[in-house]
């Protein structure tokens, strides 16, 4: 299934911004994050088209993921 | 301090601190060992300032009876990773009731006077009435205890808040400071002075890289009461940290409670600058006077476009490692780095940047450095700035001040030097009277007289009940952002109970990035405690002082006159909802109806016997 990968602040370091790829039916959130190697120490959420979404949460084909570093005071 | 107690909790009184109370009119000081109160004033801070402020009924911030308290914390200078922390409290300047009563208010900041005062041996200093002369004061440690004279500060009235710091340099090498700009000097028309704290870094690279103290006009009272600076001179006496502290101080840097803040060359967010690109996938980066306007401008700042044309180095306090500053300077054409411009924390770039229509780094960068230099907080001062170029974009006709407009670099500059020479009282006295004033208030983006953080109000409508500023007194701006919590049971939880815990660092005398999410009630605070002084404090006990401190805070708002109509955010946020905003309305009328119902349901029966 396609899935529309979008990665925010440091997260985006040697990686990218924006990108549709390519999963197995059936992935989860948490499954995305590991396979992009994201550092466990920054990850704060992840949003399912724009919505809040569990790290377990099953991925549908064609949905977009935005996965977020922590947002901590200012 | 002096403790004769393992057990300070049940037995406070048997925890003394070193007090000295100066009277700046006639001279005359006395020193004494106070006995603490209750866990809230062994642990210090505000938790100590608040407890005398409460035992003074003040009519107004500019009167003899209002004292400024300087205080530390207790793990303030101790081994304890970001251990830095001085306060200053009196009733405030700018942040008052509608009535006209001023609030009571404490600020803080980093750089390392605060250890440097706490090495003197004095943990408490209060100035009394106020000097006829400018004076500067130093506290140095002796043979015999702590020592405080009064100088002749005559030198140093009208230079900037680093220049001052320098001059200081010269005549005392071994010591820290701390100063405010002309803004604190010009007190009468300028009432959100800031105090700048000196920083190693600072010290030796002769560049402006100070932490301040900037919320709530503590440098405006200390300039009422002709201070210009303080001295804090002592041996360093930072012992090696015991087992239980290193391990505490590991956690700190490696469990995740910093990481955000961390450098991202060490796989950390990079600073508080990290919240823009977080917010911006809400759209909800404050743009022009809090109105996203739901397109990619804020993304001009982002650290990625400003990093192509400057350089960004992360530095630290003295001996922290959690590096949080991001100091950026001009890039020479070989790329190495040229002249030192400002640090870029998230509040100061954007309500001295995107909020004010500033997109160019290097513009936002000198803006945040006038105002650093003049010594105002950065943000009542973006904020004030911002309503006044909203006022004159509904004003196209009849503009105030200058004229200036939204993205009007030049005219924002002349907007921040006259209001820092105190030239420009529209602008130093905060939104909430220049709002009045014009008769404009909804979009005045203050809660109870003190202009709020970068968080637009849309996502924290727990803005209403800090007590102390509206992102560093209550932990809820990431309630709805970072948590996707949009229902009154998380909201009226958060306030009541989890999120209020931020203060705690406000006593303790620590940053907030030691464990923002969890506040001083954890382990990690029990065993540097246990190791530096042998108590044994519980999490609940820190817990229950940390609670008792924040209530008694709300209580002292309402005694100076706080109607419950001012607990809310500005009116624009529910009479105009922004429709760019990606997040789920939780500012409707009816929502913050229920939300104050209940909040108060909780609180108002715990405020009874508080102030007694
Ligand atoms: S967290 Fe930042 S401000 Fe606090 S002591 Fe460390 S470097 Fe300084």
């Amino acid at each position: 299934m396609k899935i529309n990968v979008k990665l925010v602040g440091a997260f985006r370091v040697d990686r990218f911004r924006e990108e549709v790829r390519e999963y197995r039916a059936g992935t989860s959130v948490r499954e995305v994050i590991d396979g992009l190697q994201l550092s466990e120490q920054i990850l704060g959420f992840a949003l399912i088209n724009g919505i809040h979404a569990e790290f377990e949460a099953i991925l549908q084909d064609g949905d977009s993921l935005t996965i977020l570093p922590v947002l901590d005071g200012g | 301090m002096k403790f004769a107690t393992t057990d300070p909790a049940t037995n406070p009184s048997a925890v003394f601190y070193k007090q000295c109370t100066i009277d700046l009119q006639t001279g005359e000081m006395s020193f004494s060992d106070v006995p603490c109160r209750n866990l809230e004033d062994v642990l210090g801070g505000f938790g100590r300032s608040f407890q005398d402020l409460a035992q003074r009924q003040i009519d107004s911030a500019y009167c003899d009876e209002n004292p400024l308290i300087v205080n530390t914390g207790l793990l303030t200078g101790s081994t304890a990773m970001t251990g830095m922390r001085t306060y200053f409290s009196g009733y405030s300047p700018i942040k008052g009731s509608k009535v006209g009563l001023p609030a009571a208010m404490w600020s803080t900041g980093s750089g390392k006077f605060g250890a440097k005062f706490k090495w003197t041996g004095l943990d408490e200093l209060i100035f009394e009435n106020r000097s006829a002369q400018p004076v500067y004061v130093v506290i140095k440690e002796s043979a015999v205890g702590p020592q405080v004279q009064l100088k002749s500060a005559d030198h140093l009235l009208g230079l900037s808040t680093h220049d001052k710091i320098m001059s200081l340099q010269k005549d005392y090498p071994d010591a820290h400071f701390a100063a405010i700009g002309p803004a604190g000097e010009n007190w009468q028309n300028n009432y959100m002075g800031a105090v700048a704290l000196s920083t190693e870094n600072q010290l030796k690279s002769k560049e402006d890289k100070c932490r301040f103290a900037g919320r709530g006009g503590m440098g405006s009272l200390m300039g009422y009461k002709n201070i210009l600076a303080l001295v804090a001179q002592s041996s360093d006496k930072q012992a090696k940290p015991s087992e239980l502290v290193k391990a505490a101080n590991r956690n700190v840097i490696e469990g995740g409670g910093s990481a955000r803040i961390q450098p991202i060359s060490r796989g950390g967010g990079g600073g508080t600058w990290a919240a823009y690109d977080v917010l911006q996938e809400f759209h909800a980066v404050p743009v022009n006077n809090f109105r996203p306007q739901g397109n990619a401008i804020p993304e001009k700042l982002f650290r990625e476009n400003v990093e192509k044309e400057y350089d960004i180095k992360s530095e630290a306090c003295y001996r922290c490692g959690i590096t949080c500053h991001n100091n950026v300077s001009e890039k020479n054409a070989d790329g190495s780095k040229g002249e030192f411009l400002a640090k870029f924390d998230y509040e100061p770039l954007n309500l001295l940047g995107t909020n004010v229509g500033i997109h160019d780094a290097g513009q936002a960068a000198r803006l945040i450095q006038l105002g650093d230099n003049y010594g105002m907080d950065a943000i009542s001062l973006g904020v004030t700035i911002s309503y006044a170029l909203a006022y004159n974009e509904r004003h196209p006709e009849k503009p105030i001040l200058n004229g200036a407009f939204f993205g009007d670099f030049e005219k924002i500059c002349e907007l921040i030097v006259q209001a820092g020479k105190g030239e420009l009282p529209e602008i130093g006295k905060g939104s909430m009277r220049l709002s009045e004033k014009l008769g404009e208030t909804s979009y005045a983006y203050h809660v109870k007289g003190l202009e709020i953080a970068a968080y637009q109000p849309e996502s924290n409508p727990g803005y209403a009940w800090a007590i102390a500023g509206g992102h560093m007194s209550m932990g809820t701006y990431g309630l709805l952002t970072r948590e996707g919590k949009s229902d009154l049971d998380s909201w009226v939880q958060g306030i009541t109970e989890d999120k209020l815990h931020i203060v705690g660092f406000d006593m303790i005398g620590l940053c907030k990035f030691f464990d923002i999410a969890k506040g001083i009630g954890t382990q990690m605070v029990v065993d540097c405690l246990k190791s530096e002084f042998d108590f044994d404090v519980s999490t609940d006990d820190l817990r229950a002082a940390v609670r008792r401190a924040f209530l008694r805070g709300l209580a002292l708002e309402l005694r100076q006159g706080y109607s419950k109509e001012e607990f809310r955010v500005p009116a624009e946020v529910y009479e105009d909802p922004n429709p760019n905003i990606k997040l789920p309305n939780i500012t409707s009328p009816e929502f913050l109806e229920q939300l104050e119902k209940r909040v108060w349901g909780i609180f108002e029966p715990e405020l009874e016997g508080l102030l007694d």
